[in-house]
């Protein structure tokens, strides 16, 4: 079905061009050939271009209707059309001003035939460009709109010189006037180019903000060949946005340049703040912004591509990558809280938040929603996790952090890259980015790591050392800053993630091991909190328990 | 490593008084945490962890009613060369800031 509605624009769009292109062949036909028939005869074209310009939007209108959604793709030729048709108002006003001039002879110039062919030539381009794989020859396209206007500008100057030392200084002005209308016809076409960006990169794109990414590449010293960039789909986020890289290099030498990334505008817009916001709070660790766009509800983020491993990966490789990676990354996050800290307390929110995730759990797990109901054996009793919840949240009532960190927010193993070579690493997906408890950023981090689906025993070890590991640096940190209630806040925290993010786990028994350890977590604490003895976390929790 | 599983079954009738003595005797054992149960042939040890799956099922139809008990824990299986903690403490830096 997509497949048609794309075919059936396509076609418009062509129809459209074709026209188009007879319309501006009628009109240069005219002006060389001093035959003013022509240009009445280019007017007849508009009904055509019009009509293929509407059939085109009802194409796409009734596509999107279809598809529930935007078709970014669709979206683009519809800005191709309306530029296109732009084009072909402002050839018909061409025409009948030419129509009024007494003597085309002064417009018989090398320059002014130059422009025309120009401006023809990139209407040529625009199939082979929408078909072909790369962006070469849409920034072609792109640069005609320079080579009209300076061809533009020289004739302008001639005519001003022309305009000293001459009588027909009313035609030359008249002639200076269709120079800017030829000139305008190239910004017209740049549009068109703009579209085809668009189209190819599945998001709006102004043409200077493509240079801006060719410049800021070149700082990097590296070279960038147009011919052959690319755009790759790098698939979706759990936030439903859309990634995509840029490309450059034949498949095998592939390099990445850039990460585009597209979707709701409130969420690119929480990321551009969370970026720039840390490269205030703590430079190097968020990736560069290259570009920000927004259009309707949508937005497309333009950044740089960090190279790096996920330490997915390098939970599988030797002991000692893996070793050298993770103590990177902690005394990253202790020099990260040393330099953001502020020196006030703040609540995590981990049943809050809890609570409100527990629908979502329900809606992939249904068997997990016991209906507030407790249970029963006997004389013993088990309070339902509703109830358990509201226990932990008076508990967690009196349990904030002594201070504020800036954190990451959504602390996946995912959004952490490592690099090897540089021995540093880096944050991404960095919308939910704040001042915030630290134990929120670790347990979440600690349960991402329990969560991936790898079962085989050696593996799960290494997963228990990672989140022991992960455990023991947050707990000697907090000795260091004095911070008494880490043990309770982590609790309360991994007992959230394990709980909450089970809405990801579709393999029946990690999930239930998963809700399993959260709530006992939770009835851990409650009871323990009992006797006011030094709470510590039941670490055997860690390991597998079946 | 991976060794066959060894297995114990039992079944037998028992009044009142004599399946609470058994019960007892579990219940013991896993106080203990260790169960050893034992026929002519062979003995079994079970070491139960601080942490049990507790899996209860129970039926009733006209006839007949059942309860069943499943206690399952896994045992530290470590990779001994593997087993180490991942975090080092760096003892310096930190306490002179």
């Amino acid at each position: 079905m997509a497949m048609r509605d794309f075919s059936k624009v396509y076609s418009s769009l062509r129809f459209l061009l074709i026209d188009l292109q007879k319309q501006l062949q009628t009109v240069y036909d005219g002006l060389i050939g001093q035959d003013t028939s022509l240009f009445a005869k280019s007017q007849e074209r508009m009904d055509y271009i019009e009509n293929a310009h509407l059939s085109l939007l009802n194409h796409s209108f009734h596509s999107s209707l279809r598809q529930g959604r935007e078709q970014l793709p669709l979206q683009g030729f519809e800005h191709i059309s309306y530029s296109l048709l732009n084009l072909s108002l402002q050839l018909n006003s061409l025409s009948q001003e030419l129509q009024k001039l007494k003597s085309l002879k002064l417009l018989q110039k090398k320059r002014i035939t130059q422009a025309l062919q120009t401006l023809n030539r990139g209407l040529s381009l625009i199939v082979p460009a929408l078909e072909s794989e790369d962006l070469a020859l849409t920034l072609n396209l792109c640069q005609l709109q320079g080579q009209i206007d300076k061809l533009g500008r020289e004739q302008l100057q001639r005519y001003s010189q022309e305009l000293k030392n001459c009588e027909q200084q009313a035609a030359l002005l008249q002639c200076s006037f269709i120079v800017r209308d030829i000139q305008s016809m190239g910004n017209t076409l740049l549009k068109v180019g703009e579209g085809l960006l668009s189209a190819k990169l599945g998001q709006f794109m102004q043409i200077d903000r493509y240079q801006s990414l060719e410049a800021t590449l070149c700082d990097f010293n590296q070279q960038l060949p147009s011919q052959d960039l690319r755009i790759h789909s790098m698939g979706e986020t759990k936030s439903g946005c859309t990634l995509s890289s840029v490309q450059t290099g034949q498949e095998a030498e592939a390099q990445v340049l850039a990460i585009f990334k597209q979707g709701r505008k409130d969420k690119l817009h929480d990321e551009k703040l969370g970026i720039e916001r840390w490269h205030q709070a703590f430079p190097g660790i968020a990736p560069e912004v290259y570009s920000y766009q927004k259009q309707g509800d949508k937005a497309a983020l333009l950044f740089e591509y960090l190279s790096g491993e996920t330490f997915e990966s390098l939970l599988l490789d030797e002991r000692e990558r893996l070793q050298t990676a993770i103590n990177r990354l902690f005394s990253t996050l202790s020099e990260i809280w040393h330099t953001t800290v502020q020196a006030r307390r703040i609540a995590a929110n981990f049943m809050p938040q809890l609570q409100k995730r527990l629908s979502a759990v329900y809606a992939v797990h249904p068997e997990f929603n016991l209906k507030d109901k407790g249970l029963r054996i006997g004389t013993a009793q088990q309070v339902s996790l509703e109830k358990l919840i509201q226990q932990a949240t008076m508990l967690e009532s009196e349990l904030q952090a002594p201070f504020a960190v800036y954190i990451h927010g959504d602390f996946n193993v995912d959004n952490i890259l490592y690099n090897a070579e540089q021995d540093s690493v880096n944050f991404v997906d960095l919308h939910r980015s704040e001042y915030q408890d630290y134990t929120q950023d670790l347990s979440v981090l600690m349960v991402s790591f329990y969560r991936l689906a790898y079962f085989e025993p050696k593996t799960r070890q290494r997963i228990r050392l990672v989140m022991e590991a992960i455990y023991d640096f947050g707990a000697d940190y907090a000795e260091s800053q004095r911070d008494h209630d880490y043990a309770k806040r982590m609790t309360l925290g991994l007992a959230r993630s394990y709980i909450s993010s089970t809405r990801f786990v579709l393999d029946k028994e990690h999930a239930k091991s998963m809700l399993f350890k959260g709530r006992y977590l939770l009835e851990h604490l409650i009871h323990q909190s009992k006797d006011n003895s030094t709470y510590r976390l039941p670490k055997e929790l860690l390991r597998e328990t079946f | 490593m991976a060794k066959k599983p060894e297995y114990f079954v039992h079944e037998s009738l028992q009044d009142r008084n004599s399946l609470i003595h058994y019960l007892r005797a579990l219940l013991q054992g896993i106080e203990n945490g260790e169960v050893i149960l034992a026929d002519d042939d062979e003995t079994l040890t079970l070491t139960p962890n601080h942490l049990t799956l507790m899996n209860l099922r129970a039926s009733k139809t006209k006839s007949e009613q059942s309860l069943r008990l499943k206690l399952s824990w896994t045992t530290q299986l470590t990779d001994e060369s593997d087993s180490a903690p991942l975090f080092i403490k760096s003892k310096k830096s930190k306490k002179g800031k």
